[in-house]
């Protein structure tokens, strides 16, 4: 089963919720955490754990043969994004950096003279963490920086994760609402919108419950930080999008001490009001998994 | 004209909080100010602002999507073996369909479909770019992204296009972008003047910084470097402060943890209007002065903390064997 942690707005705290739902969770399952926020991929930082097991994801970069190529151009037509530039001499040249690795071209042309290169523009990595009395496999997606096509590093982390056998595969999303997050949680039995009672959090709130109820995936709010702002409007907009608020992580400094500690809060301050939030929590979630 | 971009790599450490602060303090100052937003994947500065309606708005088309006739599909499933993105699937009664809010129209399933017509190409609204003036007299562009669409690289660079037509040649425009590292936060650099990179001191912020720093040396570009919430960890302050010493990066201030900044933004108001005396207004208007310093000064400034040395991307690049003069 696939559980989605998201939220729409940056720094609300989506791996936050992720690494203690899986410190919790792992007792009783076995757990695979996805980090699928491949642009500024974090859990591993708040787990305190180093990444391991890499692998480059590649993506297909044309090259042309130039002996077979006829000029016909249909390679630069079906190119959508530009990588394909045909000069005036009618011969096709590739703009790596444009090349989205869709493969059109190779299928467009009629004379098999498109040749598959390959262009690596990530890594994944699967790391096996100790957690208290438990442990987990963290699956962790990473763009490398000057790449600009998130996807297919998300769908190569997911596939991982995915490859690697558990009750519960937890996975953890970037900011935003885009097609990246879309492939993120897709196929997810639950999704949880973590959000902040600020005006900012409540608009972008909005945003991934709209997502969520178009792939057709039950939501659940979490409020963190709850207590820096009124919350009405989100209770409102939550109840007009048929989802429900499930947690309100309240602000407080011990939840920035674990985060700057790399060690959940779940274990960091077990006695917290905090914690006693997220085991609430989890129990939930795991009503859900059983 | 001069274009600073503020980034940060991880979302919801300040960026737009230190944007709205800048465009309000040059505005205050008399200067000609154009802010732009450019996360339109999760857009927030108008709401700093408090605006609430758009003065002009039009949708933005960019984005394609498939779509399988399922009268003329006869199920051989090539399309879903070469979509790239994993967009295909087969619902309940067997039929192949397009995910939407996954596909980005790069329309290679409709090149391996045997069958004329059965996947046609549709136009889909990407978001929408619109302009207003704020309630402290300059404009603001802003995006918004439709949820499910592709990450839009095009958007932001037509947003500070527009920017441009409505900046004088004294302007400096401000442009907030997106969290992380890709083609937002690319496009919102590219041709930026300096770029000014907001952090926290937690080792999640300090990793995103590091990312996004590299970003701004393929542009060679000079950054500043504002600390926010620096003493809810002062010893990791203290390290960032050490790192952008060694890079180059012009320290611009500190901003202390202060609830007035989460207060304000419940009044949707700057924090430096709603809560003038909080410390971390105080502090936040030294970095917007120091910045505007900068702009009036550019030459020095540019000089002192340009990048020494080009350091351009170079992709990873796996040629294929065996094939000859390409």
């Amino acid at each position: 089963m696939i559980v989605s942690v998201s939220g729409g707005k940056g720094g609300t705290g989506k791996s936050t919720v992720a690494v203690n739902l899986a410190a919790l969770l792992s007792r009783d399952f076995r757990l695979v955490l996805a980090d699928l926020d491949v642009e500024n991929p974090n859990d591993h930082v708040l787990l305190g754990a180093e990444l391991a097991g890499e692998r480059p994801v590649n993506i297909m970069l044309p090259f042309v043969n130039y002996q077979k190529c006829i000029k016909c151009g249909a390679c630069g037509r079906v190119c959508d994004t530009g990588a394909m530039l045909i000069s005036p001499d009618g011969l096709p040249y590739v703009i790596p950096r444009l090349c989205s690795g869709c493969r059109s071209c190779y299928f467009a042309c009629p004379v098999d003279a498109i040749v598959e290169g390959k262009r690596t523009i990530g890594y994944t990595y699967q790391s096996e963490i100790e957690l208290g009395e438990s442990k987990i496999t963290l699956v962790t997606g990473s763009l490398r920086e000057g790449e600009e096509h998130t996807p297919p590093v998300v769908l190569a982390a997911r596939r991982r994760a995915l490859s690697v056998e558990a009750d519960l595969h937890l996975v953890d999303t970037s900011a935003g609402t885009s097609n990246s997050v879309a492939a993120a949680v897709d196929g997810s039995r639950l999704l949880i919108a973590v959000t902040e009672p600020t005006p900012l959090g409540l608009h972008d709130l909005d945003l991934i419950l709209e997502l969520a109820q178009t792939l057709g995936i039950e939501a659940w709010v979490v409020i963190n930080r709850a207590g820096i702002g009124p919350e009405d409007d989100h209770v409102r907009l939550v109840r007009e999008r048929g989802a429900e608020i499930v947690a309100r992580i309240p602000y407080s400094r011990r939840v920035v001490e674990s985060y700057i500690r790399g060690v959940p809060i779940v274990l960091h301050s077990p006695d917290s009001p905090e914690a006693e939030e997220f085991r609430r929590l989890a129990e939930m979630v795991r009503e859900v998994v059983s | 004209m001069i274009e600073i971009a503020i980034a940060s790599g991880k979302g919801g450490v300040g960026k737009s909080t230190v944007s709205a602060t800048i465009a309000l303090a040059a505005a205050r100052a008399g200067k000609s100010v154009v802010a732009v937003d450019a996360d339109a994947d999760a857009p927030n500065l108008h709401l700093i602002f408090g605006v609430r309606e758009w003065e002009w708005e039009r949708p933005y088309v960019e984005s394609k999507v498939a779509e399988i006739v399922q009268s003329l599909c006869t199920r051989c499933g090539r399309c879903r073996e070469v979509c790239p993105y994993e967009a295909i699937h087969v619902d309940e009664e067997g039929r192949f369909v397009v995910n939407q809010v996954v596909c980005e129209g790069c329309m290679t399933c409709s090149l391996v479909c045997p069958e004329r017509g059965a996947i046609r190409l549709l136009s889909a609204e990407s978001g929408r770019l619109r302009r207003t003036t704020t309630s402290y007299g300059f404009p603001l562009i802003s995006a918004r992204l439709n949820p499910g669409r592709p990450n839009s690289g095009k958007l932001v660079t037509e947003e500070k296009s527009m920017a441009k037509e409505l900046a004088s040649q004294d302007s400096l425009i401000v442009v907030d972008s997106a969290a992380g590292i890709g083609c937002q936060v690319v496009s919102s650099l590219a041709g930026a003047n300096a770029a000014i990179l907001v952090a926290e001191p937690t080792p999640a912020s300090f990793a995103a910084l590091r990312r996004v720093f590299k970003l701004t040396r393929h542009f060679m570009q000079p950054a500043g470097l504002v600390i926010n919430k620096y003493d809810v960890n002062p010893e990791m302050t203290e390290e960032m402060e050490a790192f952008a010493r060694e890079k180059n990066i012009d320290l611009l201030g500190r901003i202390p943890y202060d609830d007035a900044i989460p207060r304000s933004m419940a009044m949707m108001r700057p924090v430096v209007e709603a809560f003038p005396d909080s410390p971390a207004s105080k502090a936040l208007l030294r970095v917007a002065e120091r910045v505007l310093e900068i702009v009036e000064d550019w030459q020095s400034w540019f000089t002192r903390f340009r990048p020494r040395e080009p350091e351009p991307y170079r992709p990873i690049i796996i040629r294929p064997e065996g094939l000859q003069g390409v």
